[in-house]
């Protein structure tokens, strides 16, 4: 083991890994936690709940067109300047929520400044960054960032729905924004740094460079794969890139309908909402723990074969919806959906990682999610009206399972061990670099 | 309701504000704290595990310095 390694502790790309799960998890929890105030909201503003759920909407669609946008300039400015500038922009739109005196003010401080700037925090740029930190062990690092959101869903969401028992809306607001600049923004600017090299050192805390296939000593994760591109436009001349982005608005699809309709669903089973509630609570712990296994294993084999795997286990998951009685039906779909919700999340940036390289990551990672993203808004609108023609989900149902057996069947059809840098050759370790140690390596960024 | 105000918890969607005034009716009902203390202890969790990284990385880089 290297002894520089030994003397300054664990290595410092999971301190980053740590930092972007707390950002994660403050981000997540501001916008999943709008729904705990819109009675507050409906009865302040003396409006329906529609009316507010404008800003909602708008938010959404503002969020997933912000993701390419953010992409491109975490490709360009580097992520740890993308992610602070988003942390400081919605730490002053979440204060400027507080101040909201009327709907549309709503719309505007919520719908476009917080969801615009959510967008600069997302998955996007911080798994473009990790994509640098970690290679051998990017699916974990990726699945730990992932999981922050679960955890935020079970420790944000109840401080909020507690928080306003004791507290106008506008004070909760006022703390998260604060919170957010107080705590949140610190964490990123003292931790987060774009890529190891700023530190001095290389992914993964290793300590060897290796040959390149071009004669050039290089760390393991810059070893170029065939596909690896300095153009985010050439990725689209390639299998991979449309593939994963296909099985990715699968995902969307699949994942934004359940969330809409599950309850509705349950309902139309004679199933009472807290019970639903209850199955999608045991969906999301099983979730979290699926998220971790299945990133940490994906380091070991071939990441297609999961991901292909994980479609089809949901695919499983929207079968028993349809061929499985109401009640049982319902936890079997939370069993097996659960392990196979968020996924596609560690494995989708992974992959694109693996085969594109990390040069322009941060646009690919941004258009994939976005084709996520308007996958799941299109499919709210088209299960909705299923239900409405029907008065049953079954048709729906059907069609998300054939979807999802043909992102399984797109995902596991990927080449990997062809396009992946993972898989390209390298020869052995021959020279001892980044052996610096963390203070040692300065303290500036980009 | 609308549709969006429903989303439940995958990726950055609003919850569903009724499954959260269930899910608050069922904690309270399992571990029977007043809502202040549940406040206090959610609002420490969330506060002590910024404080704690980045005083974990402060002294991994008071350490490289002294090792340097």
């Amino acid at each position: 083991m290297n002894e520089g390694r030994q003397k300054t502790g664990p290595f410092y790309g999971w301190y980053v890994v740590a930092a972007l799960f707390f950002s994660t998890f403050i981000v997540i929890g501001v916008r999943q936690g709008f729904g705990v105030f819109v009675e507050s909201w409906e009865k302040d503003f003396g409006v329906t709940t529609t009316a507010v759920s404008v800003a909602a909407a708008i938010g959404w669609i503002v969020n997933g067109v912000s993701q390419p946008l953010f992409g491109a300039l975490t490709d360009r400015l580097g992520a740890r300047r993308v992610l602070i500038a988003g942390m400081l922009l919605m730490g002053i739109g979440t204060i400027l929520v507080a101040a909201s005196t009327s709907p549309l003010m709503l719309a505007v401080t919520y719908g476009f400044v917080v969801s615009f700037a959510s967008g600069a925090l997302s998955f996007t740029p911080a798994g473009a960054l990790l994509s640098r930190w970690f290679v051998r062990r990017r699916g974990s690092a990726m699945s730990v960032l992932t999981v922050g959101g679960s955890v935020s869903g079970m420790i944000m969401i109840p401080f909020l729905a507690y928080f306003l028992l004791n507290a106008s809306w506008q004070t909760v607001w006022l703390t998260i924004g604060v919170m957010m600049l107080v705590l949140g923004l610190p964490v990123l600017i003292v931790i987060v740094r774009s890529s190891p090299e700023d530190m001095n050192l290389l992914p993964d805390g290793d300590t060897e460079s290796f040959e390149d296939g071009a004669g050039g000593r290089t760390a393991r994760s810059t070893a170029a794969g065939p596909l690896t591109t300095n153009r985010w436009q050439q990725s689209f001349r390639s299998a991979p890139m449309w593939q994963l982005s296909a099985a990715y608005w699968v995902c969307g699809v699949t994942t934004a309908s359940i969330s809409v309709h599950f309850v509705r669903w349950a309902s139309s089973e004679g199933i009472s909402p807290g019970t639903a509630a209850l199955a999608f609570g045991l969906l999301s712990g099983i979730n979290a723990m699926g998220v971790l296994t299945v990133g940490s294993i994906s380091d070991r084999m071939q990441r297609k074969n999961l991901l292909g795997m994980v479609y089809l286990v949901r695919g499983l998951a929207f079968v028993s919806l349809i061929v499985l009685p109401g009640g049982v039906a319902l936890w079997a779909f939370a069993i097996i959906g659960g392990m196979s919700w968020l996924a596609t999340v560690p494995l989708t940036t992974s992959l694109a990682a693996d085969v594109y390289g990390v040069k322009k990551l941060g646009t690919l990672a941004g258009l994939i999610n976005m084709a996520h993203q308007l996958g799941g808004g299109a499919a709210v609108i088209v299960f909705g009206r299923v239900f409405d023609r029907f008065g049953s989900y079954d048709l729906a149902f059907a069609g998300g399972a054939v979807f999802l057996l043909m992102a399984g069947i797109t995902a596991l059809s990927i080449r990997e061990k062809r396009y992946s840098a993972r898989f390209a050759p390298v020869s052995g370790p021959t020279v001892q670099a980044a052996t610096v140690p963390v203070a040692a390596a300065g303290a500036d960024g980009d | 309701m609308s549709a969006f105000n429903r989303v439940l918890a995958h990726h950055t969607e609003p919850v569903d504000p009724k499954l959260v005034d269930w899910l608050r009716h069922k904690i309270d009902d399992l571990l029977g704290v007043d809502s202040v203390v549940m406040v206090a202890a959610l609002g420490a969790v969330i506060v002590l595990f910024p404080v704690v990284l980045l005083t974990l990385v402060w002294i991994q880089r008071r350490r490289g310095s002294r090792y340097s």
